[in-house]
Protein backbone atom coordinates (compact mmCIF):
# COMPACT_ATOMS: atom_id res chain seq x y z
CA UNK A 1 0.00 0.00 0.00
CA UNK A 2 1.39 3.43 -0.86
CA UNK A 3 1.77 5.93 2.01
CA UNK A 4 -0.15 8.51 0.02
CA UNK A 5 -2.43 8.04 -2.93
CA UNK A 6 -4.04 10.95 -4.76
CA UNK A 7 -6.37 10.53 -7.74
CA UNK A 8 -7.93 13.38 -9.68
CA UNK A 9 -7.73 15.71 -6.70
CA UNK A 10 -9.47 19.05 -7.18
CA UNK A 11 -9.90 22.04 -4.91
CA UNK A 12 -11.61 25.32 -5.70
CA UNK A 13 -12.01 28.44 -3.65
CA UNK A 14 -15.10 29.96 -5.17
CA UNK A 15 -14.21 30.59 -8.80
CA UNK A 16 -10.52 29.91 -8.34
CA UNK A 17 -9.32 26.38 -9.03
CA UNK A 18 -6.30 26.01 -6.76
CA UNK A 19 -5.75 22.34 -7.63
CA UNK A 20 -6.98 20.61 -10.81
CA UNK A 21 -6.92 16.90 -11.51
CA UNK A 22 -3.79 16.12 -9.51
CA UNK A 23 -2.80 12.46 -9.22
CA UNK A 24 0.29 10.91 -7.67
CA UNK A 25 1.40 8.24 -5.24
CA UNK A 26 4.04 8.27 -2.57
CA UNK A 27 5.57 4.90 -1.73
CA UNK A 28 6.43 3.96 1.82
CA UNK A 29 9.93 4.98 2.80
CA UNK A 30 10.59 7.36 -0.07
CA UNK A 31 11.21 11.10 -0.15
CA UNK A 32 8.72 12.62 -2.54
CA UNK A 33 8.89 16.29 -3.54
CA UNK A 34 6.17 18.56 -4.84
CA UNK A 35 8.07 21.24 -6.72
CA UNK A 36 6.47 24.43 -7.93
CA UNK A 37 6.40 28.21 -7.69
CA UNK A 38 4.43 30.05 -5.02
CA UNK A 39 0.72 29.72 -5.60
CA UNK A 40 1.04 26.49 -7.59
CA UNK A 41 -1.17 24.60 -5.16
CA UNK A 42 1.51 22.73 -3.19
CA UNK A 43 0.38 23.76 0.28
CA UNK A 44 -3.28 23.25 -0.57
CA UNK A 45 -2.52 19.71 -1.74
CA UNK A 46 -0.55 18.91 1.38
CA UNK A 47 -3.21 20.41 3.65
CA UNK A 48 -5.82 18.16 2.05
CA UNK A 49 -3.59 15.13 2.61
CA UNK A 50 -3.15 16.10 6.27
CA UNK A 51 -6.89 16.41 6.74
CA UNK A 52 -6.55 20.12 7.49
CA UNK A 53 -8.56 21.19 4.47
CA UNK A 54 -11.49 19.63 2.63
CA UNK A 55 -11.24 18.83 -1.07
CA UNK A 56 -13.72 19.64 -3.82
CA UNK A 57 -13.24 16.41 -5.76
CA UNK A 58 -11.16 13.32 -6.34
CA UNK A 59 -9.97 10.51 -4.08
CA UNK A 60 -7.29 10.78 -1.45
CA UNK A 61 -5.82 8.27 0.94
CA UNK A 62 -3.22 9.02 3.57
CA UNK A 63 -1.82 5.91 5.28
CA UNK A 64 -4.78 4.01 3.96
CA UNK A 65 -7.52 6.26 5.30
CA UNK A 66 -9.41 9.19 3.83
CA UNK A 67 -8.00 12.22 5.68
CA UNK A 68 -11.39 13.93 5.52
CA UNK A 69 -13.11 11.17 7.51
CA UNK A 70 -13.71 12.51 11.01
CA UNK A 71 -13.80 9.12 12.70
CA UNK A 72 -10.21 8.29 11.77
CA UNK A 73 -8.75 11.79 11.86
CA UNK A 74 -7.39 11.56 15.36
CA UNK A 75 -5.76 8.24 14.66
CA UNK A 76 -4.26 9.67 11.48
CA UNK A 77 -2.83 12.58 13.44
CA UNK A 78 -0.97 10.19 15.71
CA UNK A 79 0.74 8.67 12.67
CA UNK A 80 1.68 11.78 10.70
CA UNK A 81 4.12 14.55 11.50
CA UNK A 82 3.86 18.05 10.15
CA UNK A 83 6.44 20.78 9.68
CA UNK A 84 4.96 24.05 8.44
CA UNK A 85 6.42 26.92 6.47
CA UNK A 86 6.37 28.99 9.64
CA UNK A 87 8.84 28.23 12.39
CA UNK A 88 6.12 27.06 14.74
CA UNK A 89 8.05 26.93 18.00
CA UNK A 90 7.16 28.81 21.17
CA UNK A 91 9.98 31.17 22.11
CA UNK A 92 10.00 30.89 25.89
CA UNK A 93 10.21 27.16 26.52
CA UNK A 94 13.52 25.36 26.54
CA UNK A 95 14.21 22.86 23.77
CA UNK A 96 13.62 19.96 26.16
CA UNK A 97 10.41 21.45 27.58
CA UNK A 98 8.74 21.98 24.24
CA UNK A 99 9.71 18.51 22.99
CA UNK A 100 8.46 16.90 26.22
CA UNK A 101 5.20 18.78 25.98
CA UNK A 102 4.51 17.62 22.43
CA UNK A 103 5.66 14.06 23.15
CA UNK A 104 2.75 13.86 25.57
CA UNK A 105 0.27 14.38 22.75
CA UNK A 106 1.13 11.04 21.13
CA UNK A 107 0.49 7.45 22.18
CA UNK A 108 3.92 6.16 21.13
CA UNK A 109 6.33 9.09 20.99
CA UNK A 110 10.05 8.90 20.31
CA UNK A 111 12.12 9.40 23.46
CA UNK A 112 12.79 13.13 23.95
CA UNK A 113 16.52 12.64 24.47
CA UNK A 114 16.77 10.62 21.27
CA UNK A 115 15.14 13.44 19.30
CA UNK A 116 17.39 16.05 20.93
CA UNK A 117 20.39 14.01 19.83
CA UNK A 118 18.99 13.47 16.34
CA UNK A 119 18.45 17.19 15.74
CA UNK A 120 21.90 17.97 17.09
CA UNK A 121 20.77 20.20 19.94
CA UNK A 122 22.23 18.28 22.86
CA UNK A 123 24.29 21.23 24.06
CA UNK A 124 21.29 23.53 23.68
CA UNK A 125 18.68 21.27 25.27
CA UNK A 126 18.12 23.60 28.22
CA UNK A 127 18.37 26.85 26.27
CA UNK A 128 15.33 28.92 25.50
CA UNK A 129 14.04 28.43 21.98
CA UNK A 130 14.40 32.15 21.23
CA UNK A 131 18.17 31.92 21.82
CA UNK A 132 18.62 29.39 19.01
CA UNK A 133 19.77 30.34 15.53
CA UNK A 134 17.34 30.11 12.61
CA UNK A 135 18.82 26.80 11.50
CA UNK A 136 18.65 25.37 15.02
CA UNK A 137 15.03 26.50 15.39
CA UNK A 138 14.22 24.80 12.11
CA UNK A 139 15.82 21.59 13.31
CA UNK A 140 13.79 21.78 16.51
CA UNK A 141 10.75 22.37 14.33
CA UNK A 142 11.53 19.16 12.43
CA UNK A 143 12.14 17.46 15.79
CA UNK A 144 8.62 18.48 16.84
CA UNK A 145 7.38 17.05 13.56
CA UNK A 146 8.82 13.63 14.34
CA UNK A 147 8.41 13.50 18.14
CA UNK A 148 5.25 11.43 17.71
CA UNK A 149 7.21 8.81 15.74
CA UNK A 150 5.22 9.33 12.54
CA UNK A 151 5.06 6.93 9.61
CA UNK A 152 4.68 9.90 7.28
CA UNK A 153 6.21 13.35 7.61
CA UNK A 154 4.94 16.40 5.73
CA UNK A 155 7.51 19.13 5.24
CA UNK A 156 6.17 22.38 3.79
CA UNK A 157 9.11 24.34 2.40
CA UNK A 158 11.44 23.15 5.13
CA UNK A 159 14.43 25.33 4.27
CA UNK A 160 12.88 28.59 3.09
CA UNK A 161 14.71 31.43 4.78
CA UNK A 162 17.64 29.38 6.07
CA UNK A 163 21.28 30.17 5.41
CA UNK A 164 23.34 27.63 3.42
CA UNK A 165 24.68 25.78 6.45
CA UNK A 166 21.24 25.71 8.04
CA UNK A 167 19.84 24.19 4.86
CA UNK A 168 22.56 21.58 4.70
CA UNK A 169 21.94 20.57 8.33
CA UNK A 170 18.21 20.29 7.64
CA UNK A 171 18.86 18.16 4.57
CA UNK A 172 21.08 15.81 6.57
CA UNK A 173 18.38 15.48 9.19
CA UNK A 174 15.69 14.74 6.60
CA UNK A 175 17.91 12.13 4.93
CA UNK A 176 18.53 10.42 8.26
CA UNK A 177 14.81 10.35 9.00
CA UNK A 178 14.10 8.80 5.62
CA UNK A 179 16.89 6.28 6.12
CA UNK A 180 15.15 5.31 9.36
CA UNK A 181 12.03 4.40 7.40
CA UNK A 182 9.94 7.58 7.67
CA UNK A 183 8.14 8.45 4.45
CA UNK A 184 8.65 12.13 3.60
CA UNK A 185 6.46 14.33 1.45
CA UNK A 186 8.03 17.72 1.00
CA UNK A 187 7.07 20.83 -0.90
CA UNK A 188 9.68 23.23 -2.15
CA UNK A 189 10.45 25.82 -4.78
CA UNK A 190 14.16 25.04 -4.71
CA UNK A 191 15.58 22.85 -7.45
CA UNK A 192 18.72 22.05 -5.49
CA UNK A 193 16.59 20.80 -2.61
CA UNK A 194 14.86 18.36 -4.91
CA UNK A 195 18.19 17.17 -6.30
CA UNK A 196 19.67 16.80 -2.83
CA UNK A 197 16.76 14.95 -1.24
CA UNK A 198 14.02 13.60 -3.42
CA UNK A 199 13.68 10.07 -4.75
CA UNK A 200 10.84 11.27 -6.95
CA UNK A 201 9.41 14.64 -7.82
CA UNK A 202 6.22 16.05 -9.30
CA UNK A 203 6.26 19.55 -10.74
CA UNK A 204 3.14 21.50 -9.93
CA UNK A 205 2.18 24.63 -11.84
CA UNK A 206 -1.11 26.47 -11.60
CA UNK A 207 -2.75 23.62 -9.77
CA UNK A 208 -1.70 20.92 -12.24
CA UNK A 209 1.11 18.40 -12.38
CA UNK A 210 3.13 19.24 -15.48
CA UNK A 211 5.82 16.59 -15.06
CA UNK A 212 6.89 13.86 -12.70
CA UNK A 213 9.69 11.36 -12.35
CA UNK A 214 13.07 11.09 -10.69
CA UNK A 215 15.10 14.31 -10.38
CA UNK A 216 17.64 12.96 -12.90
CA UNK A 217 15.13 11.92 -15.54
CA UNK A 218 12.40 14.52 -15.26
CA UNK A 219 11.50 16.47 -18.37
CA UNK A 220 13.69 14.22 -20.59
CA UNK A 221 16.73 15.43 -18.73
CA UNK A 222 18.67 12.17 -18.94
CA UNK A 223 18.41 11.95 -22.72
CA UNK A 224 18.63 15.65 -23.52
CA UNK A 225 21.16 17.45 -25.64
CA UNK A 226 24.12 19.34 -24.21
CA UNK A 227 25.47 22.73 -25.15
CA UNK A 228 29.20 23.12 -25.86
CA UNK A 229 30.52 26.66 -25.52
CA UNK A 230 33.83 28.38 -26.18
CA UNK A 231 35.20 31.67 -27.45
CA UNK A 232 36.12 31.65 -31.16
CA UNK A 233 39.96 31.56 -31.18
CA UNK A 234 41.96 34.48 -32.55
CA UNK A 235 42.62 34.14 -36.27
CA UNK A 236 39.75 31.68 -36.80
CA UNK A 237 36.38 32.43 -38.38
CA UNK A 238 33.10 30.59 -38.08
CA UNK A 239 33.55 28.47 -41.23
CA UNK A 240 36.90 27.22 -39.80
CA UNK A 241 35.12 25.45 -36.94
CA UNK A 242 34.95 21.77 -37.95
CA UNK A 243 31.50 21.07 -36.51
CA UNK A 244 28.04 22.57 -37.05
CA UNK A 245 27.73 25.79 -35.05
CA UNK A 246 24.33 26.48 -33.57
CA UNK A 247 24.93 30.12 -32.79
CA UNK A 248 27.70 32.65 -32.46
CA UNK A 249 27.36 35.83 -30.50
CA UNK A 250 30.23 38.27 -29.82
CA UNK A 251 32.67 35.47 -30.45
CA UNK A 252 30.91 33.03 -28.11
CA UNK A 253 30.27 29.85 -30.06
CA UNK A 254 27.44 27.57 -29.00
CA UNK A 255 27.01 24.06 -30.31
CA UNK A 256 23.96 22.06 -29.28
CA UNK A 257 24.46 18.34 -29.77
CA UNK A 258 23.48 14.97 -28.38
CA UNK A 259 26.82 13.51 -29.50
CA UNK A 260 29.05 15.45 -27.16
CA UNK A 261 31.96 13.02 -27.12
CA UNK A 262 32.51 13.00 -30.87
CA UNK A 263 31.99 16.74 -31.23
CA UNK A 264 34.46 17.47 -28.44
CA UNK A 265 37.01 15.12 -29.97
CA UNK A 266 36.77 16.84 -33.35
CA UNK A 267 36.92 20.28 -31.75
CA UNK A 268 39.90 19.67 -29.51
CA UNK A 269 41.78 17.89 -32.34
CA UNK A 270 41.22 20.91 -34.58
CA UNK A 271 42.37 23.30 -31.85
CA UNK A 272 45.57 21.33 -31.16
CA UNK A 273 46.41 21.06 -34.87
CA UNK A 274 46.07 24.83 -35.30
CA UNK A 275 47.50 25.86 -31.93
CA UNK A 276 44.16 27.44 -30.99
CA UNK A 277 43.20 28.07 -27.41
CA UNK A 278 39.52 27.41 -26.71
CA UNK A 279 38.91 29.97 -24.00
CA UNK A 280 35.94 29.22 -21.71
CA UNK A 281 35.38 25.74 -23.13
CA UNK A 282 32.40 24.25 -21.29
CA UNK A 283 29.89 21.45 -21.66
CA UNK A 284 26.57 22.51 -20.20
CA UNK A 285 23.94 19.92 -19.45
CA UNK A 286 20.40 21.15 -19.12
CA UNK A 287 19.78 21.76 -15.41
CA UNK A 288 16.75 20.86 -13.37
CA UNK A 289 16.22 24.58 -13.13
CA UNK A 290 16.03 24.90 -16.94
CA UNK A 291 13.49 22.09 -17.07
CA UNK A 292 11.51 23.56 -14.24
CA UNK A 293 11.43 27.05 -15.76
CA UNK A 294 10.48 25.60 -19.13
CA UNK A 295 7.71 23.46 -17.67
CA UNK A 296 6.20 26.15 -15.48
CA UNK A 297 6.46 28.70 -18.31
CA UNK A 298 4.75 26.35 -20.76
CA UNK A 299 1.92 25.89 -18.31
CA UNK A 300 1.66 29.65 -17.98
CA UNK A 301 1.55 30.12 -21.77
CA UNK A 302 -1.14 27.45 -22.07
CA UNK A 303 -3.14 29.28 -19.44
CA UNK A 304 -2.83 32.54 -21.26
CA UNK A 305 -3.79 31.15 -24.65
CA UNK A 306 -6.79 29.42 -23.13
CA UNK A 307 -7.80 32.83 -21.83
CA UNK A 308 -7.59 32.17 -18.10
CA UNK B 1 -1.90 -1.31 5.97
CA UNK B 2 1.34 -1.90 7.73
CA UNK B 3 1.02 -4.47 10.46
CA UNK B 4 3.95 -3.37 12.56
CA UNK B 5 3.39 -3.63 16.30
CA UNK B 6 3.47 0.10 16.95
CA UNK B 7 0.49 0.63 14.66
CA UNK B 8 -2.75 0.42 16.59
CA UNK B 9 -5.97 -0.67 14.95
CA UNK B 10 -6.59 1.76 12.16
CA UNK B 11 -8.92 4.51 13.26
CA UNK B 12 -8.69 3.83 16.98
CA UNK B 13 -7.00 6.40 19.17
CA UNK B 14 -5.36 5.10 22.29
CA UNK B 15 -3.34 7.89 23.81
CA UNK B 16 -3.57 9.38 27.28
CA UNK B 17 -7.04 10.27 28.45
CA UNK B 18 -8.39 13.66 27.55
CA UNK B 19 -8.90 15.05 31.06
CA UNK B 20 -5.26 14.35 31.87
CA UNK B 21 -4.32 15.89 28.56
CA UNK B 22 -6.14 19.13 29.42
CA UNK B 23 -4.58 19.26 32.88
CA UNK B 24 -1.16 18.73 31.38
CA UNK B 25 -1.76 21.36 28.73
CA UNK B 26 -2.90 23.89 31.37
CA UNK B 27 0.38 23.29 33.19
CA UNK B 28 2.34 24.03 30.03
CA UNK B 29 0.21 27.11 29.32
CA UNK B 30 1.07 28.39 32.78
CA UNK B 31 4.73 27.60 32.24
CA UNK B 32 4.66 29.51 28.97
CA UNK B 33 3.06 32.52 30.68
CA UNK B 34 5.51 32.65 33.57
CA UNK B 35 8.56 32.00 31.39
CA UNK B 36 7.90 35.35 29.74
CA UNK B 37 8.57 37.69 32.66
CA UNK B 38 7.77 40.85 30.72
CA UNK B 39 4.39 39.49 29.70
CA UNK B 40 3.67 38.36 33.23
CA UNK B 41 4.69 41.76 34.59
CA UNK B 42 2.52 43.72 32.20
CA UNK B 43 -0.46 41.62 33.14
CA UNK B 44 -0.17 41.20 36.87
CA UNK B 45 2.28 43.93 37.79
CA UNK B 46 0.69 46.83 35.96
CA UNK B 47 -2.70 46.70 37.61
CA UNK B 48 -1.12 46.38 41.03
CA UNK B 49 1.22 49.32 40.46
CA UNK B 50 -1.64 51.48 39.14
CA UNK B 51 -3.80 50.57 42.09
CA UNK B 52 -1.04 51.43 44.57
CA UNK B 53 -0.19 54.73 42.84
CA UNK B 54 -3.74 55.97 42.46
CA UNK B 55 -4.73 54.88 45.93
CA UNK B 56 -1.69 56.63 47.39
CA UNK B 57 -2.53 59.84 45.54
CA UNK B 58 -6.21 59.65 46.44
CA UNK B 59 -5.49 59.31 50.16
CA UNK B 60 -8.64 60.08 52.09
CA UNK B 61 -10.46 61.90 49.28
CA UNK B 62 -14.16 61.11 49.17
CA UNK B 63 -15.93 60.62 45.88
CA UNK B 64 -19.06 62.53 46.74
CA UNK B 65 -22.07 63.24 44.55
CA UNK B 66 -23.82 60.05 43.39
CA UNK B 67 -21.52 57.82 45.37
CA UNK B 68 -22.11 59.32 48.82
CA UNK B 69 -19.30 59.58 51.30
CA UNK B 70 -17.17 56.74 50.00
CA UNK B 71 -13.39 56.89 49.82
CA UNK B 72 -11.88 57.10 46.35
CA UNK B 73 -9.44 54.29 47.23
CA UNK B 74 -12.40 51.97 47.66
CA UNK B 75 -13.63 52.90 44.20
CA UNK B 76 -10.22 52.17 42.71
CA UNK B 77 -10.16 48.70 44.21
CA UNK B 78 -13.39 47.92 42.37
CA UNK B 79 -12.34 49.50 39.10
CA UNK B 80 -8.97 47.75 39.09
CA UNK B 81 -10.51 44.38 39.73
CA UNK B 82 -12.34 45.05 36.47
CA UNK B 83 -9.08 46.07 34.84
CA UNK B 84 -7.52 42.81 35.99
CA UNK B 85 -10.32 40.71 34.55
CA UNK B 86 -10.10 42.52 31.26
CA UNK B 87 -6.30 42.42 31.12
CA UNK B 88 -6.12 38.66 31.53
CA UNK B 89 -9.21 37.57 29.64
CA UNK B 90 -9.25 40.12 26.87
CA UNK B 91 -5.82 41.62 26.27
CA UNK B 92 -3.54 38.69 27.06
CA UNK B 93 -5.85 36.12 25.51
CA UNK B 94 -6.40 38.02 22.26
CA UNK B 95 -2.71 38.79 21.96
CA UNK B 96 -1.75 35.17 22.62
CA UNK B 97 -4.21 33.84 20.09
CA UNK B 98 -3.07 36.22 17.34
CA UNK B 99 0.60 35.48 17.99
CA UNK B 100 0.07 31.74 18.01
CA UNK B 101 -2.05 31.82 14.91
CA UNK B 102 0.51 33.87 12.99
CA UNK B 103 3.44 31.73 14.15
CA UNK B 104 1.66 28.62 12.90
CA UNK B 105 1.33 27.23 16.44
CA UNK B 106 -2.44 26.92 16.23
CA UNK B 107 -2.20 25.07 12.95
CA UNK B 108 0.45 22.72 14.27
CA UNK B 109 -1.63 21.91 17.35
CA UNK B 110 -4.67 21.46 15.17
CA UNK B 111 -2.71 18.82 13.25
CA UNK B 112 -1.59 17.04 16.43
CA UNK B 113 -3.78 14.36 18.01
CA UNK B 114 -4.89 16.84 20.71
CA UNK B 115 -8.63 17.39 20.23
CA UNK B 116 -9.58 20.99 19.50
CA UNK B 117 -11.84 21.27 22.52
CA UNK B 118 -9.04 20.13 24.83
CA UNK B 119 -6.64 22.62 23.34
CA UNK B 120 -9.05 25.55 23.64
CA UNK B 121 -10.22 24.60 27.14
CA UNK B 122 -6.64 24.51 28.31
CA UNK B 123 -6.02 28.02 26.99
CA UNK B 124 -9.21 29.31 28.64
CA UNK B 125 -8.60 27.57 31.96
CA UNK B 126 -5.09 28.94 32.05
CA UNK B 127 -6.44 32.43 31.35
CA UNK B 128 -8.92 32.08 34.21
CA UNK B 129 -6.16 30.97 36.58
CA UNK B 130 -4.27 34.16 35.78
CA UNK B 131 -7.38 36.33 36.12
CA UNK B 132 -8.20 34.83 39.52
CA UNK B 133 -4.65 35.22 40.74
CA UNK B 134 -4.69 38.82 39.59
CA UNK B 135 -7.86 39.46 41.54
CA UNK B 136 -6.55 37.90 44.72
CA UNK B 137 -3.45 40.10 44.52
CA UNK B 138 -5.51 43.26 43.98
CA UNK B 139 -7.91 42.49 46.82
CA UNK B 140 -4.98 41.74 49.12
CA UNK B 141 -3.17 44.96 48.20
CA UNK B 142 -6.32 47.03 48.66
CA UNK B 143 -7.19 45.43 51.96
CA UNK B 144 -3.73 45.32 53.52
CA UNK B 145 -2.22 48.39 51.93
CA UNK B 146 -5.07 50.85 52.04
CA UNK B 147 -7.55 49.42 54.52
CA UNK B 148 -10.21 48.94 51.83
CA UNK B 149 -13.05 46.67 52.75
CA UNK B 150 -13.61 43.55 50.68
CA UNK B 151 -16.79 42.91 48.67
CA UNK B 152 -19.73 42.99 51.05
CA UNK B 153 -21.62 40.44 49.00
CA UNK B 154 -19.14 37.72 48.20
CA UNK B 155 -21.53 35.67 46.08
CA UNK B 156 -22.60 38.68 44.01
CA UNK B 157 -18.93 39.56 43.59
CA UNK B 158 -17.95 36.08 42.43
CA UNK B 159 -20.88 35.89 40.05
CA UNK B 160 -20.03 39.27 38.57
CA UNK B 161 -16.40 38.40 38.13
CA UNK B 162 -17.21 35.03 36.54
CA UNK B 163 -19.65 36.62 34.10
CA UNK B 164 -17.05 39.31 33.40
CA UNK B 165 -14.35 36.74 32.72
CA UNK B 166 -16.53 34.74 30.37
CA UNK B 167 -17.72 37.85 28.57
CA UNK B 168 -14.23 39.25 28.06
CA UNK B 169 -12.94 35.84 27.08
CA UNK B 170 -15.60 35.75 24.34
CA UNK B 171 -14.61 39.26 23.29
CA UNK B 172 -10.91 38.41 23.43
CA UNK B 173 -11.39 35.44 21.11
CA UNK B 174 -13.63 37.53 18.84
CA UNK B 175 -11.15 40.41 18.60
CA UNK B 176 -8.26 38.04 17.92
CA UNK B 177 -10.03 36.97 14.73
CA UNK B 178 -10.30 40.61 13.61
CA UNK B 179 -6.60 41.39 14.00
CA UNK B 180 -4.87 40.78 10.65
CA UNK B 181 -1.31 40.08 11.84
CA UNK B 182 1.02 39.85 14.80
CA UNK B 183 2.44 43.35 14.34
CA UNK B 184 -0.99 44.90 14.52
CA UNK B 185 -2.03 42.87 17.55
CA UNK B 186 -0.29 44.94 20.24
CA UNK B 187 -1.47 48.38 19.11
CA UNK B 188 -5.04 47.38 18.18
CA UNK B 189 -5.72 45.38 21.32
CA UNK B 190 -4.07 47.89 23.69
CA UNK B 191 -5.92 50.84 22.22
CA UNK B 192 -9.28 49.12 22.52
CA UNK B 193 -8.36 48.07 26.04
CA UNK B 194 -7.25 51.46 27.35
CA UNK B 195 -9.90 53.50 25.56
CA UNK B 196 -12.71 51.33 26.83
CA UNK B 197 -11.30 51.36 30.33
CA UNK B 198 -10.68 55.11 30.36
CA UNK B 199 -14.14 56.22 29.36
CA UNK B 200 -15.77 53.50 31.43
CA UNK B 201 -14.47 54.97 34.68
CA UNK B 202 -11.22 53.19 35.47
CA UNK B 203 -9.31 56.33 36.46
CA UNK B 204 -12.12 58.43 37.93
CA UNK B 205 -15.68 57.80 39.03
CA UNK B 206 -18.20 58.60 36.33
CA UNK B 207 -21.26 60.33 37.69
CA UNK B 208 -24.49 58.64 36.65
CA UNK B 209 -26.57 60.57 34.13
CA UNK B 210 -23.63 62.32 32.43
CA UNK B 211 -23.01 61.96 28.69
CA UNK B 212 -19.95 59.83 29.40
CA UNK B 213 -22.01 57.51 31.56
CA UNK B 214 -24.64 57.21 28.85
CA UNK B 215 -22.16 56.51 26.07
CA UNK B 216 -20.07 54.06 28.06
CA UNK B 217 -23.24 52.20 29.02
CA UNK B 218 -23.26 50.73 25.52
CA UNK B 219 -19.97 48.98 26.19
CA UNK B 220 -19.26 46.08 28.54
CA UNK B 221 -16.47 47.56 30.66
CA UNK B 222 -18.67 50.15 32.31
CA UNK B 223 -21.05 47.41 33.36
CA UNK B 224 -18.30 45.25 34.76
CA UNK B 225 -17.08 48.18 36.85
CA UNK B 226 -20.54 49.12 38.13
CA UNK B 227 -21.42 45.49 38.84
CA UNK B 228 -18.19 44.98 40.78
CA UNK B 229 -18.75 48.23 42.68
CA UNK B 230 -22.31 47.13 43.47
CA UNK B 231 -20.99 43.99 45.16
CA UNK B 232 -18.83 46.31 47.27
CA UNK B 233 -22.05 48.07 48.16
CA UNK B 234 -20.91 51.12 46.18
CA UNK B 235 -22.54 53.57 45.79
CA UNK B 236 -23.95 53.36 49.31
CA UNK B 237 -27.14 51.37 49.53
CA UNK B 238 -26.85 50.01 45.98
CA UNK B 239 -28.34 46.64 45.10
CA UNK B 240 -25.50 44.07 45.11
CA UNK B 241 -27.18 42.08 42.36
CA UNK B 242 -26.54 44.06 39.21
CA UNK B 243 -28.56 41.91 36.83
CA UNK B 244 -28.82 44.57 34.15
CA UNK B 245 -25.04 44.94 34.04
CA UNK B 246 -24.50 41.20 33.87
CA UNK B 247 -26.95 41.00 31.00
CA UNK B 248 -25.09 43.58 28.91
CA UNK B 249 -21.79 41.79 29.56
CA UNK B 250 -23.29 38.47 28.57
CA UNK B 251 -24.60 39.94 25.33
CA UNK B 252 -21.14 41.31 24.49
CA UNK B 253 -19.56 37.96 25.25
CA UNK B 254 -21.98 36.24 22.90
CA UNK B 255 -21.25 38.84 20.21
CA UNK B 256 -17.53 38.08 20.61
CA UNK B 257 -18.11 34.35 20.26
CA UNK B 258 -20.35 34.91 17.27
CA UNK B 259 -17.61 36.86 15.49
CA UNK B 260 -15.09 34.19 16.46
CA UNK B 261 -17.28 31.39 15.12
CA UNK B 262 -17.55 33.15 11.79
CA UNK B 263 -13.99 34.26 11.39
CA UNK B 264 -11.88 31.76 13.31
CA UNK B 265 -8.88 30.53 11.39
CA UNK B 266 -6.14 28.09 12.37
CA UNK B 267 -3.59 29.12 9.78
CA UNK B 268 -1.65 32.35 9.69
CA UNK B 269 -3.36 35.15 7.78
CA UNK B 270 -0.04 36.79 6.91
CA UNK B 271 -2.17 39.88 6.33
Amino acid sequence: MPAVSVRHLAKSYGEVEAVRDVSFEVEQGEIFALLGPNGAGKTTTVEILEGFRDRSGGDVETLGVDPATRATQRWLRTRIGVVLQELAVEPYYSVRQVLSRNAGYYPTPRPVEEVIEMIGLKEKADDRVKRLSGGQQRRLDVGLGVIGNPLLLFLDEPTTGLDPSGRRDSWDLIRRLAAGGTTVLLTTHYMDEVEALADRVAVLSHGEIVASGTPTSIGGRDSGAVTIRFMLPKGATEPDVPVAVTSIDNGLVQIVTDDELRVLHTLTGWALDHDHVLIGLAVVRVTLEDIYLKLTREALDDDETSGR
Amino acid sequence: MSTDASTPTKGAFNGINDVKLVARQVRYEQLSFWLNPIGAFFTLGFSTIFLVMLSAIAGNTKIGAGYGSVKLVQYYLGSFVSYGVMAACFTVLAQTLVNRREMGLLKRLRLSPVPTWALLSAILLSTLVIAILQMVILLAVGRLGFGDYLPTHAVAFILTVVVGMLSFTGLGIGVSTLVPNADAAGPIISIVFFLLLAFSGLWFPIQPGTTLANVSAYFPVRHLITAVLASFNLPGGAQPWAWGDLEVMAIWGVVGLFIAARRWQWSPRRG
